[in-house]
């Protein structure tokens, strides 16, 4: 045991104080002349020896107060056995909360800057021959350095170089991470230390569950480490974030005009009367929009765009706002076609003009033909071909197959569509007379697992006059494909007369759950069934897109609905452009590119040269160090730029922290230590290395003394009654 | 020579005087009074009729109920008779213990008796006075004359409280003195052995004497309320001295106290003998009041 206070141990002296008063009260008794001295003598031969132990235990009590008084002053130190870890070597793992909330700065000094200052403090006051380690809680829990390292200095070194990124801060994660990297430390002492500004959204009930989960796998680690929650910082409210930008995903053309809806948040407590909002097209302004953003309000700005070129288009929303400029801005990078390839399969020619099964399919999908460029027909452009021609090049080149009254086709031909689909390819089947029911099921729906969402059952209608007619259930439409038509202005699809159609069949299997029915007729039976097929669409219809079983062709409605039917599934985008930060940016080229290497620009302007990987019949390019948010611009061998944008995620646009109460129940929850500066993690430090400091306790056991002292002597006096 | 004016003031004079003492039980006496005699005998008030035995005189039977009934009935009348009181002082030195009132209670006691004397004496009633530690110091006889009562109030003032007492057998020594029967009043603090101090009471009883007891405490000896260290020396027997801190004491005290008390009235009432306590800061002059009120209803 040591003492703080060393000086003050003299206070021990004390003890003797209560011992004098005592005795000189002994001395300084008063005489009486007593009567009744027989009821006084009987009193004192039966009590004389417990008054007498009484009085000693009272006076050893009174003793003791002032002597535990002046030992508690002296702020005494229990070392026990841990004198011997004094300057043991200590395996230290520091879990620092790199997210963008930590960015936020109050007078000049983000709350990042603090606490990669007190986590490289941390690091070299460990003692020697210590090893360590930083994880990065805004980047998934990645570490600092490949490894746990001895070399402190470099670490040090490492960790202030870091600054703080656009990720979410993911503290299970971290804790996940944080027990496989203890598992190659060395040390026998273990701590864990969490430098976070313990924002609220990082913290909510399913992150603590987890994070609970985490924590309590820690503590049945083979050597349990030591938890320290270091709060640090201090709360900044005032952030303004551009939370979303919304526009239609369906593919665009040149020339088409986009609207971009810009949803903005004031998430702090004060006022932007005048806030800015400037809409930029591949970096250059195009419109600026000025709102008014009370606290705590959110609101959306409305842009529109048409873009005059094909190719990868970047668009940006920039608030002048707040310094946390992470979530400032918006980016979305938009592919604009000037063409659309479709690739109609014609099951069923024939030589007369509209009597071929896709001669009304090819003029609504180019009505225009090869005329001016005008509006959505500058767009398809539609190439025809025998099911006997259809190849996978053809395929390859092409945005949507179109099946139409294809009787069969052979397997490779079905792997080319299959892989095409899985690709981010769209495929439209419509069905005729011609087709083999039996091998659609079998070969295309394959029981759910292949491209066809429900087999082609039996035929319903007749085609005689007079027969039973049906048509398509008017509804209101979710699909972005049909959603045109819940404006009555655009026309409707109910008022066609079908007069003979295929029962769509559910399937087996488990391809059934990535199902939905995209319109039904009136005879209950379904129209439109799509289905996602890797990362591609099919859609199967239960009529011919031909006027053989049906108006439809004849319809106003039929030309918007190919039109939009082929747009729709040539809109995905594979592999996606528009990340969160930490998300891979994967472009798939050519197989033959495979070998070269494809340039990448960074957002900060830095470039890098990626190689192009061969996987499967693609060449892949990866890359998935995107931790800086932003513009990322891939130049393909021998192609035009491809545009990713990296936004950092809106989570941790509030930047509300738990309370001191709040984070004190956490760390308490979680068996977790709890400082908030430098000077009292030394303390804590010092108490688990050192021993702990048991001044608090010393005082409770005065208030005790104190308590049982007076207790003692009212109990002492009455059972003197006791004769 | 004291006068009793010395002990009573005239406000406490004219108190007593307003009261009349009607004992319990009835004394032997020479004079008609107040009392009653439980000696049947042929005065003034008839008491019963009782049939005539061979040796009782003639001139008592009543020849009316003779000629009524023709047998011989005597005639029996009550006789009224003056109150034969003793006062029997305690002198030991315990009753020289003076708490914060400043009177001791010898002090109180002797004025309590001369408050009695005065009071008897004025009722014609016979008082007499007996003094004693261990053993008997003065014996005055009862008188019922006026300047008696200067004879007893010279020895009251006179005597003075020191050294032991044993009320038990000073009593057995004092029964054979009082030849007749009549009223015992002590004042004592009656400290010492109960067993024998009632055993010594149940001698008086025996000569068919009724016995008073005006029980003197000081208000320290019920309470003790002592705080700090004290050293109690004895006021019977000087060497006997303790040093203590009466504090841890008092419950273990108040609980013995109050032992002996309950013993005393027990015995007492076990004997049929009034035990009235008094304190030496309660007015003596209402405390007899009211005892004597008392005993005039239960009379």
């Amino acid at each position: 045991m040591t003492f703080l206070n060393l000086a003050l141990l003299g206070g021990l002296a004390a003890f003797a104080v209560p011992i004098l008063i005592h005795l000189f009260h002994k001395s300084r008794f008063r005489v009486v002349k007593w009567g009744a001295m027989h009821l006084l003598e009987e009193v004192l031969r039966t009590n004389r020896r417990r008054v007498k132990i009484e009085q000693w235990i009272l006076l050893a009590l009174r003793a003791a107060i002032p002597a535990v008084l002046a030992l508690c002053m002296a702020r005494p130190i229990w070392t026990g056995v841990q004198q011997l870890l004094g300057t043991a070597k200590t395996s230290t793992l520091i879990l620092l909360d790199d997210s963008y909330s930590m960015d936020a700065s109050r007078a000049g000094t983000s709350n990042f800057s603090l606490a990669r200052d007190e986590a490289a403090r941390l690091l070299n006051e460990l003692p020697r021959g210590s090893d360590a380690q930083v994880v990065l809680l805004g980047q998934g829990g990645a570490t600092l350095l490949d490894q746990p390292t001895y070399d402190l200095a470099r670490l040090t070194q490492a960790v202030g170089r870091v600054s703080a990124s656009a990720g979410v801060a993911r503290v299970p994660a971290a804790f996940d991470a944080a027990a496989g990297i203890l598992g190659q430390m060395h040390e026998p002492s273990r701590q864990i230390i969490l430098i976070s500004d313990f924002q609220r959204v990082s913290f909510e009930a399913t992150e603590d569950a987890l994070l609970g989960q985490t924590i309590e796998r820690l503590r049945h680690l083979p050597v349990a480490p030591q938890i320290t929650f270091w709060d640090v910082g201090g709360e900044v409210r005032d952030n303004v974030a551009v939370e979303s930008l919304d526009f239609s995903r369906l593919m665009i053309g040149v020339g088409q005009k986009i609207q971009i809806y810009a949803t903005v948040r004031n998430f702090g407590e004060a006022s932007y009367p005048d806030l800015r909002l400037y809409f930029k097209v591949d970096g250059k302004e195009k419109a600026v929009s000025q709102v008014k953003l009370g606290a705590g309000e959110r609101t959306q700005v409305l842009f529109s765009h048409a873009f005059e070129t094909a190719g990868s288009h970047v668009i940006e929303v920039f608030a002048d706002a707040d310094p946390l400029k992470a979530d400032n801005s918006f980016l979305a990078t938009i592919p604009v076609r000037d063409k659309l390839p479709v690739l109609l399969i014609n099951g069923d020619p024939h030589p007369d003009p509209l009597k071929g099964e896709t001669d009304f399919l090819e003029i609504a999908l180019q009505p225009y033909g090869s005329g001016g460029r005008v509006e959505l027909a500058d767009l398809i452009k539609t190439t025809v071909l025998s099911p006997e021609r259809l190849t996978a090049q053809a395929v390859a080149e092409s945005a949507v197959v179109i099946l139409a009254n294809v009787r069969k086709l052979s397997d490779e031909q079905v792997r080319a569509l299959e892989e095409f689909v899985r690709n981010g390819g769209g495929l439209l089947i419509f069905p005729g007379n011609r087709i083999d029911a039996g091998w659609y099921e079998s070969a295309l729906a394959r029981d759910g697992a292949g491209l066809l969402p429900m087999s082609y059952g039996a035929l319903a209608g007749d085609l005689k006059e007079g027969g039973p007619v049906t048509g398509v259930v008017s509804q209101r439409y979710e699909n972005p494909a049909l959603e045109l038509f819940n404006d009555p202005r655009n026309g409707s699809l109910a008022g066609a007369q079908i007069r003979m159609w295929f029962r769509l069949q559910e399937l087996g299997g488990a391809g059934t759950r990535e199902l939905t029915t995209l319109a039904r007729l009136e005879s209950g039976d379904a129209f439109l069934v799509e289905k996602s097929f890797g990362e591609g669409r099919v859609i199967a219809c239960a009529l011919p897109c031909d006027a053989d079983w049906s108006d439809l062709p004849t319809r106003p409605f039929y030309l918007p609905l190919m039109q939009r039917l082929s747009v729709y599934l040539a809109s995905t985008v594979f592999p996606p452009r528009n990340l969160d930060v930490g998300k891979p940016i994967v472009a798939l080229l050519n197989a033959n590119d495979a070998g070269k290497s494809a340039g990448l620009t960074l957002p900060d302007g830095t470039s890098t040269e990626l190689p192009v990987v061969k996987k499967g019949t693609r060449g892949v390019v990866e890359f998935t160090r995107t931790q800086q948010p932003g513009l990322y611009t891939l130049l393909p061998p021998g192609g035009s730029p491809l545009h990713y944008v990296v936004n950092a995620s809106r989570r941790e646009s509030d930047l509300a922290k738990l309370t001191a109460t709040e984070i004190a129940d956490l760390a308490k929850t979680h068996g977790a230590a709890l400082v908030r500066s430098g000077d009292e993690f030394k303390q804590l430090d010092r108490s688990r290395r050192f021993g702990m400091e048991f001044w608090r306790p010393l005082l409770w056991a005065v208030l005790a003394l104190l308590f049982a002292e007076m207790l003692l002597q009212q109990r002492f006096a009455r059972a003197g009654g006791r004769i | 020579m004291a006068h009793v004016s010395d002990f009573l003031t005239p406000a406490d004079l004219q108190k007593i005087s307003s009261l009349q003492i009607v004992a319990k039980q009835v004394v032997e006496g020479f004079c008609s009074g107040m009392h009653r005699s439980p000696h049947k005998g042929f005065s003034v008030e008839f008491k019963q009729h009782r049939q005539y035995v061979p040796g009782d005189e003639i001139r008592h039977i009543d020849w009316r109920v003779f000629g009524r009934s023709d047998r011989f009935y005597i005639r029996e009348y009550e006789e009224e008779t003056n109150l034969r009181a003793t006062l029997l002082l305690d002198l030991s030195g315990s009753m020289n213990y003076a708490g914060a009132s400043g009177v001791t209670k010898y002090q109180y006691a002797t004025r309590l008796a001369a408050c009695l004397s005065y009071l008897m004496v004025s009722q014609q009633d016979s008082v007499g006075l007996v003094t004693f530690d261990t053993k008997i110091r003065k014996y005055i006889p009862p008188r019922s004359r006026v300047s008696h009562l200067r004879v007893l109030i010279d020895e009251l003032q006179r005597s003075e409280p020191a050294g032991e007492t044993e009320l038990g057998d000073v009593f057995h020594d004092l029964v054979p003195k009082l030849h007749r029967r009549g009223l015992l009043i002590i004042l004592s603090d009656c400290f010492g052995n109960v067993p024998t101090l009632l055993k010594a009471l149940a001698h008086f009883r025996h000569a068919h004497h009724e016995i008073l007891i005006f029980q003197i405490w000081d208000r320290d000896e019920l309470e003790f309320p002592f705080k700090q260290w004290t050293q109690f020396e004895s006021l019977e027997q000087p060497a006997h001295k303790h040093l203590l801190d009466p504090a841890l004491l008092r419950e273990a005290y108040l609980r013995n106290l109050e032992a002996f008390r309950n013993e005393l009235v027990r015995g007492c009432r076990r004997h049929k003998i009034d035990l009235v306590p008094f304190t030496t800061d309660q007015p003596y002059a209402d405390a007899l009041s009211a005892y004597v009120s008392r005993r005039r209803v239960r009379g």
